[in-house]
């Protein structure tokens, strides 16, 4: 054989991303399962002559039917059949895993397991015959320390013998005991009344299956699940306070007990348990929640103060010098004023929001990838889980909640943290109405111009807002959209551990490609449409541009919510490239700039290149200075002095309640395109085509609510 | 007694699981299982959920699953 398709299963904090890692770091095809938004890697690559096909399943703990990534693993294993399994096993914890181990087992598919992160259990005193494992089960077992690459070379040896037929293709069958004579009645009344589905399915794994009464199963079979033998197989076995699937489980444990009782010793040696020492203080009962505060600080910190001076440095490179000697570059050549503009204004300008966001979406994945792997993310679940699952989330939503106050494209990737679909989902609709840091400065503009007094106040009431029709969003979803069972939550609390480096480089830059190239084209493509709307037809007054047509057709919409002009609607239709830029489209219509004589700028290259150096120094010192400085940047804009004929403006058509109410609907209607598509990208059309419903209407009423509600009360 | 009264630090033996169909086959899954005996280690700063070691290994679940397992205090 030339060509082996592996599968790669095993326990969620397995190691499992690990050892793939190891295995096939660049060779990784990162995308998601047909249909869902678990992700699926895949990698294709040669070892010596052989060409491995490998596909890494869901992280699980059983193949029951009742997970979506449960589901997903074993449909794979039985319908894709691959030729090899391999199981990646954490040594530390062998009962709980061979229990996976025995089940895939039932496939019929050879298994190789990985016994990972061996060193540790080696630090422990565990000691694991490996040869009476082998002999026990009917497989390979290989150790493996997948964070050191080693045992790489011999899991890949292994695959190598079993491509060339060296090992068995059809492993051991256990027995499950009292169970056997019920499976074998299953069998033959299969083989009476529907022979077909033994060639079909893994024979084994059917019979197990039906026996359970494994509803997934029936309904594929085309079985009701009451015929004749599955009835007469499960007469022995009938109580009311178990069910046949309840009693196989204690079984299979029952095997994987057996088993590590045979192989396992441990012997006595001094070994501390750093995990425990850390929890003890992490966890602890008071000093837990200031902790954890401290902790989310950090996290908030790193990921906008230390990355914003990067994007600046980039926006700044893109905005100055690269535009300046596109320009340059295309008015020596004689193109048309207009085609320039479209460049730099839209192309350029395009590729600058999408290369803006690189440092930002690198370093919250490379923090996610850190919390995840360390298992701090863990603890954040156990000590925010009571609070988020009051209003239907699970305690790790908090974290991508968190991050939507610095940025909402942020909180969007953040969610692949979570465990479940719903969960996914639920948190990415609700993220949005997290008041964002590019939504402060309109505040701080409004806030400057009506509400000198008591300006704080009005911006907390804004944030609080936010968080309260989340709130409220979360428990209208929770019973329409997102009905049914909440997932239940059972969660490993996973050993502290190191990230390693290459973990942490991979998932990042896996992360990066995608948004660069998925939401890159669109954040690009509707970069340039939105040029055409502001410039078209060119060279006239912005009052007869085809945006201003588009506010003056929308704006009649918001005559009851206080800001029914043309104005208002056409800076909120620009303020969906970025929120900020709502501002600056106000200045743009309010207060035109004078055409000011061409600014005097300097026309040396090799300067401009100094300048890109030096300002990126600058950069990187920044970044530090943030890190360890108090105050979160992210959320503290300083006033502009220039905005004064922008505020007077503001003053003669806005009333303070009229701009109270427009704040309110720009802290909550669409979110920036780039959230978008980064939801697009995560989750289909399928997730917008109830969001964006929502967040039109739901802004709307509240913003209709507070200017009725507010005049009835005479402000 | 259930599993959701015991204190930190209680270990007991577990009796019976009470939850219905996928959640009891769940909490199987993870090594919860009758006669297995669990420890209380911790619970959560907000008090729910807690930290029980089974199988030598850490799980949590929420008091409301905690619950429905019957155990027996054994030390």
């Amino acid at each position: 054989m030339k060509e082996i398709k592996v599968a790669v299963a095993g326990n969620p904090n397995s190691g499992k991303s690990t050892l793939i890692n190891a295995i096939a770091g660049t060779h990784l095809q990162v995308g998601n399962w047909p249909g869902v938004t678990v992700e699926k890697k895949t990698a294709t690559f040669k070892f010596d002559e052989l060409t491995i096909n490998l596909v890494d399943l869901p992280g699980t703990y059983s193949l029951s039917p009742y997970t979506q990534e449960e589901v997903i693993a074993r449909d794979f294993l039985v319908k894709e059949k691959p030729d090899l399994i391999i199981d990646v096993v954490d040594s530390t914890n062998l009962e709980r895993n061979l229990y996976l181990a025995i089940q895939l087992l039932e496939i019929g598919i050879p298994v190789v397991l990985a016994l990972n992160i061996y060193d540790e259990a080696k630090k422990k005193g565990y000691e694991i015959d490996i040869e009476k494992l082998e002999q026990l089960l009917g497989v390979k077992a290989i150790p493996t320390v997948a964070t050191k690459k080693e045992g790489i070379n011999e899991l890949l040896q292994v695959i190598k013998g079993y491509a060339e037929g060296i090992y068995p293709k059809i492993p051991k069958k256990l027995s499950y005991g009292d169970v056997e004579d019920s499976l074998k009645i299953v069998e033959d009344g299969l083989k009476i009344s529907n022979p077909g589905l033994l060639n079909k399915y893994p024979s084994r794994w059917l019979t197990i299956k039906l026996f359970e009464g494994d509803e997934l199963v029936l309904k594929e079979a085309g079985l009701k699940g009451d015929e004749d033998f599955l009835q007469q197989a499960r007469l022995k076995f009938l109580r009311p306070d178990e069910t046949i699937e309840s009693i196989i489980a204690d079984i299979r444990y029952g095997i994987a007990h057996g088993v590590t009782k045979e192989v396992l010793t441990k012997r006595e040696k001094r070994y501390i348990d750093l995990t425990d020492k850390i929890d003890k203080i992490l966890l602890n009962r008071v000093l837990g929640i200031p902790i954890f505060f401290i902790a989310m600080w950090l996290v908030f910190k790193i990921a906008f103060d230390f990355s914003s001076p990067f994007s600046d440095w980039l926006g700044n490179l893109i905005s100055g010098p690269v535009t300046k000697w596109t320009a340059v570059l295309l008015n020596s050549i004689g193109s048309p004023d207009w085609f320039v503009s479209l460049v730099t204004d839209g192309v350029i300008a395009g590729v600058g929001a999408v290369i803006g966001f690189i440092p930002l979406i690198g370093i919250v994945m490379f923090m996610l990838t850190f919390l995840e792997g360390s298992g701090y993310m863990a603890r954040v679940a156990f000590v925010m889980d009571r609070l988020m699952h009051s209003i239907g989330l699970h305690g790790k939503s908090f974290i991508p909640l968190v991050l939507g106050f610095g940025c909402n494209v942020a909180s969007i990737y953040g969610t692949r943290v979570l465990e479940t679909e719903r969960d996914r989902k639920l948190t990415a609709m609700l993220a949005p109405l997290m008041s964002c840091g590019a939504r402060l400065p309109i505040y701080i503009l409004f806030v400057g111009a009506f509400f000198a007094k008591n300006g704080p106040t009005v911006i907390w009431s804004l944030y609080i807002l936010g968080i309260f029709m989340a709130i409220l969003l979360g428990f209208v979803l929770k019973k329409t959209l997102f009905k049914g069972t909440v997932p239940l939550f059972l969660m490993e609390l996973p050993p502290y551990r190191i990230p390693t480096l290459r973990d942490l480089r991979i998932f990042t830059w896996q992360k990066l490609k995608h948004f660069v190239v998925k939401a890159g084209t669109f954040i690009f493509a509707t970069s340039v449409i939105m040029w055409f709307l502001l410039n078209v037809p060119y060279g006239v007054e912005k009052e007869n541009s085809a945006l201003a047509k588009i506010g003056k057709t929308i704006s009649p919409v918001f005559e009851p919510c206080g800001f029914g002009t043309w104005e208002a609607s056409s800076s909120l239709i620009t303020g969906l490239i970025a929120k900020e830029v709502v501002i600056s489209t106000m200045a743009e219509i309010y207060v035109p700039k004078k055409e000011e004589g061409k600014k005097e700028e300097s026309m040396d290259f090799l300067n401009d290149l100094q300048e890109t150096a030096v300002s990126f120094v600058d950069a990187v010192k920044d970044a530090f200075v943030n890190l360890f400085s108090f105050s979160i940047n992210a959320l503290s804009v300083e006033e502009e002095e220039e905005q004064a004929p922008l505020k007077g403006k503001l003053q003669e058509v806005f009333t303070p309640l009229s701009a109270y109410a427009f704040l309110a609907f720009v802290l909550l209607y669409w979110p920036c395109i780039v959230t978008i598509f980064a939801m697009k990208q995560e989750f289909g059309w399928k997730i917008l085509a109830p969001a964006l419903p929502i967040y039109t209407i739901m802004p709307w009423l509240v913003a209709f609510l507070i200017y009725q509600g507010g005049r009835l009360l005479g402000f | 007694m259930k599993l959701s009264e015991l204190k930190k630090g209680q270990k007991a033996k577990i009796i019976s699981i009470n939850l219905e169909g996928p959640k009891k086959r769940r909490v199987k899954d993870m090594g919860v299982l009758p006669d297995e005996i669990v420890e209380v280690e911790k619970i959560a700063p907000l008090g729910d959920p807690i930290d029980i070691v089974v199988k030598k290994y850490h799980l949590s679940l929420r008091k409301s699953e905690a619950e429905q397992i019957e155990v027996e205090v054994i030390e």
